[in-house]
């Protein structure tokens, strides 16, 4: 056997490893489905737990889950079953960043993370665009509106990331946002953000093996953006509201 | 003259411009009792304190937080009808690596600062303990629930400010924390007047502790608290609570009222205790335990009256976590008491009362308990009337006067102090073992019914006068109410 093929069945028995991860529901962290109680703190305790006890996923059943940001640890996968919506708090001062920009979910130096599901992460953008200009009015944040904007996803320097089969709607600044991560996949999202002013659908700058597939794009910004050179870029079948085939340059 | 009037007014004037009034409202916090407005009350303290400080105002309506920390040149001023609801979820509360508590309000290494107004914080701690217990139970958060209750770090407390100086802490009201209530700990120059506790929603709500502090003032306070109402402790071996004034204050505890310790490493010195009130309390209106090494010096205590508590005063030096250091007490006057013991248990039917021992005892005395080593020194007390329920019973509990049974008396140098520790004593007013000068002026020890035992025992004690004692109890004509052993220099005048 080749040592390509060693390593690829080796990276499959990690990939089934993973697949048979422990599962988390969120309850066990208290974490609450009715849209109101701020989540924030006991998502982060059920990632960091996850994270210190070996990985799995931390799973979400249906309902609003409203939070502000949280940083994925390694070896912890997100997982919104269908219906499950993870809700974006209007409150801004409950957003950071971690590497990149300030983000919904953010994580820096992480490797085996993702997100899953046929759930929806929602940006509420309206909301937190209006608190962000009362804020800035007031004097009080002192930051550009682009630099405050939340993107829904922002990860940093992470290795074999996940991001498979659900809904990104609403991000009031970007959508997705990956700076040098390694092993990049992407298939099966629909990403709908036409709220707030110049949303692109995804960024990528610095990533190393990316591939997308089956994405389609409704955006108010452009869709697939490549800022800093990326290399060993794949994207199949990525597509936007007017239907037209979207590429990657690498 | 007026010159420097118009000066110092104008100088107060310009403090005033100075300290700018915001609104949380402005920073997008929501007062709707739902809203966790943990970063934006943060961003709000951090805004004031970078922008030359001033007051962050909380208008009437509830406003959830987890932890916060409090910045320099920053006071929180609760409105009439504001209220800082602790959020339930003990996942909101940060547990500071440095003080090693988890609180609601936490402030460290920052001054002038402080909490203001009619409003009220409330730490929702029942609801908080127990969903940190059903963590604990789960797995998920790590604590070994000795006594099957999480750690009282493990559990918020509404306020811990730690090294901070001119801290001013006025008019609120604090209530139900999952721990202790409110603790400042190595703070110079604090100030609380007019607050209102009422703290017995889980285990271990004190009233107010205050740890290791130089230059205290507490007054006009009322307390309602599960554990000790206003306990002063010391943490650390290198530092001390000294130059303190508690005035005008009430409580009510199912622990003790005025406290000195348990953790005592440092000591305490220089305290002026005027016009206390202590009534429904479970264990004493006055204990001051000098058991871990450190001091307790040169303390006043006037005016007290107390109402209905288990015990009415317990000094005692004990030897527990000394470390080498000698602990020692001396230079205590008590004056101008009144009290009342009761029969049954003083603190029945309040939230958390406190625990009944493994029984049979009679009524314990009042209590001076030194160790043969390290005496009680210089403990003066004057016109003091204690009325006690009497009747104890030899056939229920017996310590009698005999040698032998004073010596079983044990000595417990490492136990945790309580009045009620030795199990039966041998008298129904004072036990006195251990000290050096004592003196009883103008001390009337009333029984209410007869009593089998005398009303004062004293045991190794170097130096005692009694001046204008009375003795007041039934069928007791010709009793000897004085007793004492290996004893030297007994005056009665």
């Amino acid at each position: 056997m080749s040592k390509i093929k060693l390593t690829a069945l080796f990276l499959a028995l990690v990939l089934t490893l993973n697949l048979s991860a422990k599962e988390y529901k969120a309850s066990l962290f208290g974490v609450k489905s009715e849209g109101i109680t701020l989540n924030t703190k006991s998502i982060q305790k059920a990632i960091d737990y996850i994270s210190e006890n070996g990985g799995g996923k931390l799973v979400f059943y249906v309902g609003r889950y409203l939070t502000g940001t949280i940083q994925l640890k390694s070896n912890v996968i997100i997982e919104l079953k269908e219906g499950a919506i993870l809700v974006a708090t209007s409150s801004i001062y409950d957003y950071y960043s971690a590497g990149g920009p300030k983000a919904l979910i953010v994580a820096d130096g992480q490797e085996n993370i993702g997100v899953t599901g046929k759930g929806v992460i929602e940006g509420n953008s309206t909301s937190v665009l209006g608190q962000i200009n009362a804020q800035i009015q007031k004097g009080y944040l002192k930051e550009t509106v682009a630099k405050a904007s939340p993107a829904l996803i922002a990860l940093n320097n992470c290795t074999n990331v996940t991001i498979n089969e659900f809904n990104l709607f609403d991000a009031t600044g970007n959508v997705q946002y990956y700076s040098g991560c390694k092993n990049l996949l992407i298939n099966g999202v629909t990403v709908k953000s036409i709220d707030s002013k110049d949303s692109k659908g995804l960024v990528l700058s610095g990533c190393d093996g990316v591939k997308l597939s089956n994405i389609y794009f409704e955006t108010s910004g452009k869709e697939l953006e490549t800022a800093g050179s990326s290399k060993n870029v794949s994207a199949l079948n990525c597509k936007n509201v007017k239907g037209e085939k979207l590429q990657l340059k690498n | 003259m007026s010159k420097i009037i118009l000066f110092s007014f104008l100088f107060l004037f310009a403090l005033k411009l100075l300290a700018k009034d915001y609104r949380i409202a402005d920073f997008g916090a929501k007062a709707d009792g739902v809203t966790v407005n943990t970063s934006t009350i943060q961003k709000a303290i951090d805004y004031i304190n970078e922008n030359g400080g001033g007051r962050l105002i909380f208008d009437a309506g509830n406003w959830v937080t987890g932890s916060i920390y409090l910045k320099s040149n920053v006071t929180l001023h609760l409105e009439y009808g504001a209220t800082i609801l602790g959020s339930t979820n003990p996942f909101d509360y940060v547990k500071d690596k440095k003080i090693g508590w988890m609180s609601m309000i936490f402030a460290v290494n920052q001054e002038n600062i402080g909490i203001t107004g009619k409003g009220t914080i409330n730490g929702r701690g029942f609801t908080t303990a127990n969903n940190m217990v059903n963590y604990i139970e789960r797995g998920i958060y790590i604590d070994p629930l000795k006594l099957d209750r999480p750690n009282e770090t493990n559990r918020p407390q509404n306020i811990y400010f730690r090294e901070c100086k001119n801290v001013k802490i006025n008019d609120i009201t604090l209530r139900d924390p999952a721990s202790w209530n409110q603790t400042y700990d190595q703070c110079i120059n604090l100030y609380v007047d007019g607050i209102t506790v009422d703290s017995k929603s889980y285990w271990n709500n004190d009233g107010i502790d205050v740890v290791d502090c130089d230059g205290v003032v507490i007054k006009n306070s009322y307390f309602d608290a599960a554990d000790d109402v206003i306990c002063f402790k010391s943490h650390s071996a290198e530092h001390i609570c000294q130059n303190v004034v508690v005035d005008n204050c009430v409580g009510r505890s199912s622990a003790n009222g005025l406290k000195f310790g348990t953790v005592s490493r440092g000591g305490f010195r220089n305290f002026k205790v005027t016009n206390l009130t202590i009534f429904d309390t479970f264990r004493s209106a006055i204990t001051f335990a000098a058991v871990d090494g450190g001091e307790i010096s040169n303390i006043v205590v006037d005016g007290v009256r107390s109402i209905n508590t288990g015990n009415v005063i317990y000094l005692r030096i004990g030897d527990r976590w000394s470390k080498g250091k000698k602990p020692f007490m001396k230079d205590i006057t008590i004056s101008n008491v009144y009290a009342e013991v009761p029969f049954g248990k003083p603190d029945a039917g309040y939230n958390y009362e406190g625990p009944v021992e493994d029984l049979p005892r009679n009524i314990s005395p009042a209590s001076i308990v030194g160790l043969p080593d390290y005496k009680i020194q210089n403990v003066r007390l004057k016109n003091i009337e204690i009325v006690y329920p009497g009747a104890g019973n030899p056939l229920y509990a017996k310590r009698g006067l005999t040698s032998a049974d004073l010596d079983s008396i044990p000595e417990m140098r490492t136990a945790y102090p309580e009045f009620s520790q030795f199990k039966e004593l041998p008298a129904w007013g004072f036990y006195i073992r251990h000290a050096q000068g004592i003196t009883f002026e103008n001390v009337k020890l009333i029984a209410q019914k007869k009593d089998y035992r005398p009303a004062i025992v004293m045991d190794d004690v170097q130096g005692a006068t009694f001046k204008g004692m009375q003795y007041n109890e039934p069928e007791s004509n010709g009793k000897k109410q004085l007793f004492y052993q290996k004893s030297e220099n007994v005056i009665t005048e």
